[in-house]
């Protein structure tokens, strides 16, 4: 019998730190022994980017619009440490339909059943920014990806994404549909914005499954073309990202998220507006603790 | 809950495109969308609506894009643009006319600006935006005639002060349209007007580029056509008389004095022949009518445009108490009220089960009383799709709305005079066919 693969997704605002989130977690799993496979889920094609050097490789729908049909095999390139890397690809921007796209990439690879003859223990999806119509919800739907976890920072609009994501998981919940696993809190050094995260995080009745400090070791691995996990693996950031994976890898029950109604989310994020002003302003002591 | 969509009797507006392009002449439609689209919208019509059939470089033999997966992740336009290369080499038409669907419409193919470069190379073509979620059939032959009226044809140097445009009569959604624009425009040519039907075999592709010169638009429905002659009035000054169409003598005199007012001409000898001419041939029916006790109950189920002159031909021409007027069009609210009349009772509504319902509801079955049958003897003047209801009500019926299936259809109209003695013919007809 087939040993039962982890599929995984990954979403959350654009620029908020998914893909080298995404990498160096696939990295981190990938150092623990697992079989790992990251699939891009954008259009820009540059989630992988990190495991293979700095390179961009063939996606899978520019093969198809080449060629006509795809052997998933032809678009399967290895990475670091032998992570197999896929990039879905896409349209050039403002023509077509990068939704569409997604679905179809995913697809191919349902239908070749191309998981198990790999023998993959691990499929980790990195799509792109909002979830703005259903084609960049075909991982969370009908028993691709089993968990999502989305990356986030205590910015309000990195929330705004998130609660949309949550959304999106609650409608196809009932269908088979993904459930979610919990947030990656990304990019948290200040004091208020873990507060932040963790209070939408208790609000919607999730969990922080790691907080991820910001860290010049990203960087300059990301510079170097490589994850923090590959380029600087004694690093303090490559244990948290260890750490993450170590957890995911634990991970078994994803729950149905509790996402806020818009008016609840504005009327949370204006009293936190109002919180960060008086930490501003000296009214409330404790602005050096929380980090302003 | 939502809506059943049962029977339908309209396509989408690329349907209703399609229509309208395959009854212009010398204009070639160029579908851009999933294959298959044009081929169903197209049957629908060439076998839904009296067997109207299909033309040249149309119908079911429409240049299509045909898009498909690739052309919907990456864009269909360069696929667009291979098919009008293709088919402006291929087909001889005057106008090309790419009308889109719903799948090239979601993606944001950007169309106009495929269609211009070809319009600023001198092709003659242009594009309409026709995907389902733009209304029905009825939309879309608006739609098309939006764009060659008053998007493509330039304003006309100057008036001819005799010519009018007929618009209003949706080809094949009104299945009689071609006989009746002829009668129409037979009508006005007794007055010394010339019309512009567009869809009649004796119209060419001059008529189109001619319509911007016209002295007035006239609208035989209250409600299609009407937003292409209020544009058409602000692109090309032509005034519009919004009437309906006029079936039989008493609603056809009233028609041509209505426009010859606003042309400064008289109508009295039109009328007077016109009557004539009906009565000459009435006059030998009505004994059978008469005698015969051919009175009826009676109950229409049509589209909006042929609602309000069917009821009142029944019951102003032939004396029949018409007792529903069923519209089965969908239309806005502010559409609805366009067609209140006052004398009519009309339902607005669409699927066949919910008239076949309205109507026991409106007038229950006998229950065994003698006299319980309120609106019998019966008779249904509707789509095929009533051929049923009549049936089981054991009433007379009449095919004379889309979708109509059961006669074949060519140069038949129920307007004007004439018309209105081809009704009376075919009303009577169906009742006398039990004889043998």
């Amino acid at each position: 019998m087939a040993k039962k693969i982890k599929q995984i997704a990954i979403y959350g605002k654009g620029g908020i730190g998914k893909s080298t989130t995404t990498s160096n977690l696939t990295a981190a799993l990938s150092r623990q022994g697992y079989k790992v496979m990251q699939f891009g889920c954008d259009p820009k094609a540059d989630s992988t980017n990190t495991l293979r050097d700095g390179s961009y490789i063939p996606t899978v729908l520019d093969t198809l619009r080449e060629k006509g049909s795809v052997n998933a095999h032809d678009v399967i390139f290895e990475g670091f440490n032998g992570i197999y890397c896929v990039e879905a690809g896409g349209p050039a921007p403002g023509v077509g339909c990068a939704g569409r796209g997604i679905i179809t990439a995913v697809e191919l690879f349902k239908q070749q059943k191309v998981f198990d003859e790999l023998d993959i223990d691990f499929v980790i999806y990195d799509v792109l920014g909002d979830v703005v119509c259903g084609g960049f919800a075909m991982p969370i739907r009908e028993g691709i990806a089993k968990h999502v976890f989305t990356v986030s920072s205590g910015d309000f609009m990195s929330i705004y994404a998130s609660n949309n994501l949550f959304k999106g998981i609650k409608k196809y919940s009932n269908s088979g549909g993904a459930l979610l696993g919990g947030i990656i809190a990304n990019s948290i050094n200040q004091g208020y914005s873990r507060e932040i995260v963790d209070d939408f995080a208790e609000r919607t009745k999730t969990r922080i499954i790691q907080y991820v400090p910001r860290s010049i070791t990203v960087t300059q691995s990301e510079l170097k073309g490589k994850t923090t996990i590959e380029a600087a693996p004694d690093s303090e950031q490559a244990k948290v990202y260890t750490q993450l994976a170590e957890r995911i890898a634990a991970h078994e029950e994803s729950e149905v998220p509790n996402p806020l109604e818009l008016d609840e989310l504005r009327a949370w994020a204006a009293t936190w507006s109002d919180r960060l002003l008086q930490l501003e302003t000296g009214v409330v002591v404790g602005g050096a603790q929380a980090g302003i | 809950m939502g809506e059943c969509l049962e029977r339908p009797r309209a396509a989408c507006s690329l349907g209703g495109a399609l229509v309208t392009l395959a009854n212009l002449p010398d204009v070639v439609p160029i579908i851009h969308t999933s294959g298959g689209c044009g081929g169903n919208l197209s049957a629908a019509i060439a076998f839904g609506a009296g067997y109207l059939g299909d033309g040249y470089c149309n119908g079911r033999a429409s240049p299509t894009t045909a898009v498909s997966e690739t052309e919907v992740v990456f864009g269909g336009t360069d696929r667009l643009t291979e098919q009008i290369r293709a088919t402006l080499e291929l087909m001889d038409g005057k106008l090309y006319v790419v009308a889109t669907g719903c799948m090239t419409e979601m993606i944001g193919d950007d169309v106009g600006g495929v269609v211009g470069e070809f319009r600023d190379g001198g092709a003659p073509i242009l594009a309409v935006s026709t995907p389902s979620f733009k209304g029905d059939s009825y939309h879309g032959y608006d739609i098309v005639l939006d764009g060659i009226f008053n998007k493509y044809l330039p304003r006309a140097e100057r008036k001819n002060p005799k010519l009018v445009n007929l618009f209003g009569l949706v080809p094949g959604y009104d299945p009689f349209f071609r006989g009746d624009l002829a009668e129409v425009k037979r009508l006005l040519a007794g007055l010394g007007l010339t019309a512009n039907t567009f869809f009649t075999p004796d119209q060419t592709f001059a008529n189109i580029t001619s319509a911007p010169g016209a002295a007035l638009n006239i609208v035989l429905s209250r409600v299609w056509g009407v937003e292409t002659a209020r544009n058409f009035e602000e692109k090309h000054g032509t005034p519009f008389w919004v009437t309906d169409l006029p079936i039989g003598p008493e609603a056809t005199d009233a028609f041509l004095k209505e426009a010859a007012e606003r042309f400064g001409l008289d109508a009295g000898e039109s009328i007077e022949s016109g009557n004539r001419e009906f009565y000459g041939y009435f006059a030998r029916g009505a004994d059978l009518f008469c005698d015969g006790d051919l009175k009826r109950y009676a109950v229409t189920v049509t589209n909006s445009t042929y609602a309000l002159p069917l009821s009142r031909y029944l019951s102003a021409e032939l004396g029949w108490v018409v007792t529903d007027s069923f519209v089965t069009d969908k239309l806005t609210d502010a559409q609805q009220e366009a067609l209140a009349d006052g004398a009519f009772p009309i339902q607005f509504l669409t699927g066949t089960q919910e008239i076949a319902r309205a109507l026991k509801n409106n007038h229950p079955d006998g229950r065994g009383q003698r006299y319980f049958d309120d609106i019998s003897p019966l008779y249904i003047a509707g789509s095929t799709l009533e051929k049923r209801t009549a049936a089981a009500r054991g009433a007379n019926y009449l095919g004379v709305s889309f979708p109509l299936y059961d006669r074949i259809v060519t140069d038949r109209g129920y307007a004007g005079y004439r018309g209105g003695l081809h009704l009376f013919e075919d009303l009577i007809g169906q009742i006398m066919s039990v004889k043998s």
